[in-house]
């Protein structure tokens, strides 16, 4: 089976292709503001590095958030509109859950964590079997140290972003592992891969407020 | 001549549209997914909520497009796109699919300017006789351009401020009137009379125009009657308001004309629906002996059709670009 995988939801491209339980080509690279200019080219350099046909992709896996909502929407809008127009296979993953996976540590349970701002992040906690004991959310940083406070082992925080935490590894992902982890994962129709942002738009949540009032 | 079929991706506000022209001039297919259900919670369009919504239609909108159309994507020969100016997250998301299209079928990639695809939704009305001179008025803008040739683009004057839309839509707001408040304004206007003393906006002889004046005058002409306990004549207001209007937009539009010795016009953009601003040029022109021509009411508002058709005579032209075209928020046409 020959797989595509995509992620641009941080400032950073991650791609891999993978075929027969390895990863044969990957691009790993920090675009920042510059995501929606060298994305598709970096890609299609990464198909041609791998001598390998746009047509002979089995499946997509696609990183549908959390993270930059932009960043999130290059991706998914590449990967929904490849698996349409070719009638691939896809599906979706996490972007906590793909950095949880990546760990180099051999501990009781992983913290992925992304900056979201003013005091949030979009953060989860798995155990060792990769299930959800605080299932992915976006909450107050705050929140997230007491509830890693009452966890009763051994812990890693996953992230890439500046985060005054305990633990801390970077996350370069391991696409190995992703890949072969989520690769049996049930495909969903192009049409209904969306982002997962987790959080409201702030017109939403002003409204929100207005309407509780 | 075979022919030449372009496919075209619009997302720069509020509407995710692809559509299928030929040869430049003859629509096959469009679809057209708006949102203004939604924006209209909010009185206005939220970018990130538009964007959110084009990344959830825009493959649906494409598989519709052609299958209305019957049609493949191999049997496009090039895919056209709004590359800017507009809204940057709601861009992203046509451009990103464009370019996806590009590679996997191993298609041209042709940018398109907003701008010029309103004005070549004209082309499906009739092909375009040049010299022309085009007033593009919409939510987002306000100009008047030159057009020697084809894709020859030279910008006579625009707005100072406020596009005419948005002065259209902030006015209807200060007298309660529901978004998108133009075409109630439009119509009370046809029911009102001009009773209300307003400025004519940049009353001069520039190319240029400016509409914060005028919405300005407005708002304090409510303020005031409101604190004097008088009753606003909303009708007759609407009528005041769109007289103002017009009459700038004719004046300048009519002086370049004359300056250039040009006797080609075209009218287009979302406020090229009005049907008084429609009408009232319509008589000048005939007044004028020029040649008038105005896009079908569908056409004037955001849609691909216009993308694609001005995406063939940019392919003509030979502009082409590669995967790491980029989306602008503001850009000048050329």
């Amino acid at each position: 089976m020959k797989i595509l995988y995509i992620d641009t939801t941080t400032s950073y491209l991650y791609g891999a292709l993978y075929e027969e339980n390895k990863v044969i080509e990957s691009v790993t690279i920090k675009l920042g503001k510059d995501l929606s200019v060298f994305t598709l080219q970096k890609i299609k350099e990464m198909f041609e590095k791998a001598n390998l046909e746009l047509d002979h992709i089995d499946k997509i896996i696609v990183v549908n958030g959390p993270g930059s909502f932009t960043g999130i929407r290059i991706g998914v809008t590449i990967a929904k509109v490849y698996a349409y127009s070719l009638k691939k296979k896809i599906t979706t993953i996490s972007s906590l859950q793909a950095m949880a996976l990546s760990t180099k540590k051999d501990v009781e349970y992983r913290i992925p964590i992304i900056d979201a701002r003013r005091g949030y992040v979009y953060a989860a906690i798995y155990d060792k079997d990769n299930v959800p004991i605080l299932k992915e959310q976006y909450l107050s940083l705050q929140a997230l140290l007491c509830a890693i406070e009452n966890l009763p082992g051994e812990y890693t925080v996953i992230t890439n972003d500046e985060i005054e935490i305990e633990n801390k590894e970077d996350y370069f992902p391991n696409y190995e592992i992703i890949i072969h982890t989520m690769k049996e994962k049930e495909e969903i129709n192009p049409h209904a891969v969306n982002p997962i942002y987790l959080k409201l738009t702030e017109a939403e949540e002003k409204q929100g407020v207005a309407n509780n009032d | 001549m075979k022919d030449v079929y372009i496919f075209g991706i619009e997302s720069s506000c509020d509407e995710t549209s692809c559509s299928i022209v030929k040869n430049g001039k003859e629509e096959i297919a469009t679809i057209i997914s708006s949102q203004i259900d939604v924006h209209k919670n909010f009185g206005g369009v939220v970018p990130e909520i538009a964007s959110r919504h084009h990344v959830k239609n825009i493959t649906m909108v494409i598989e519709e497009c052609l299958w209305k159309a019957q049609m493949t994507m191999d049997d496009m020969d090039a895919i056209a796109v709004t590359y800017g100016p507009g809204l940057i997250g709601s861009l992203l998301v046509g451009l990103e699919a464009a370019k996806t299209l590009a590679w996997i079928h191993k298609k041209p990639l042709i940018p398109v300017h907003h701008i010029s695809g309103h004005i070549y939704a004209n082309n499906l009305v009739e092909e375009m006789k040049f010299p022309l001179i085009a007033l593009i008025i919409s939510g987002g803008h306000t100009e008047l351009v030159y057009m020697k040739n084809h894709y020859s683009f030279e910008k006579l004057g625009g707005t100072l401020d406020d596009a005419v839309g948005e002065c259209y839509d902030k006015v209807a707001r200060v007298i309660e009137v529901p978004y998108p408040g133009g075409p109630t304004l439009d119509r009370w206007s046809t029911e009102g009379n001009d009773t209300y003393d307003l400025p004519i906006p940049l009353n001069d002889n520039s190319y240029n125009f400016s509409f914060s004046g005028l919405k300005s005058a407005v708002i304090n002409l409510v303020h005031n009657e409101e604190q004097r306990g008088n009753e606003i004549r909303k009708k007759d207001l609407a009528t005041s308001f769109q007289n103002r209007v017009i009459e700038s937009l004719t004046k300048k539009t009519m002086k370049a004309l004359e300056d250039k010795n040009v006797k080609n016009f075209i009218i287009a953009g979302g406020v090229a629906a009005n049907q008084s601003i429609r009408e009232r040029f319509r008589e000048l022109c005939e007044e004028k002996n020029i040649h008038y021509t105005v896009p079908e009411l569908k056409y004037c508002t955001d849609n691909a059709a216009m993308i694609a058709t001005s995406g063939f005579f940019a392919y003509q032209s030979g502009r082409i670009a590669d995967l790491t075209l980029n989306s602008k928020s503001s850009d000048i046409l050329n």
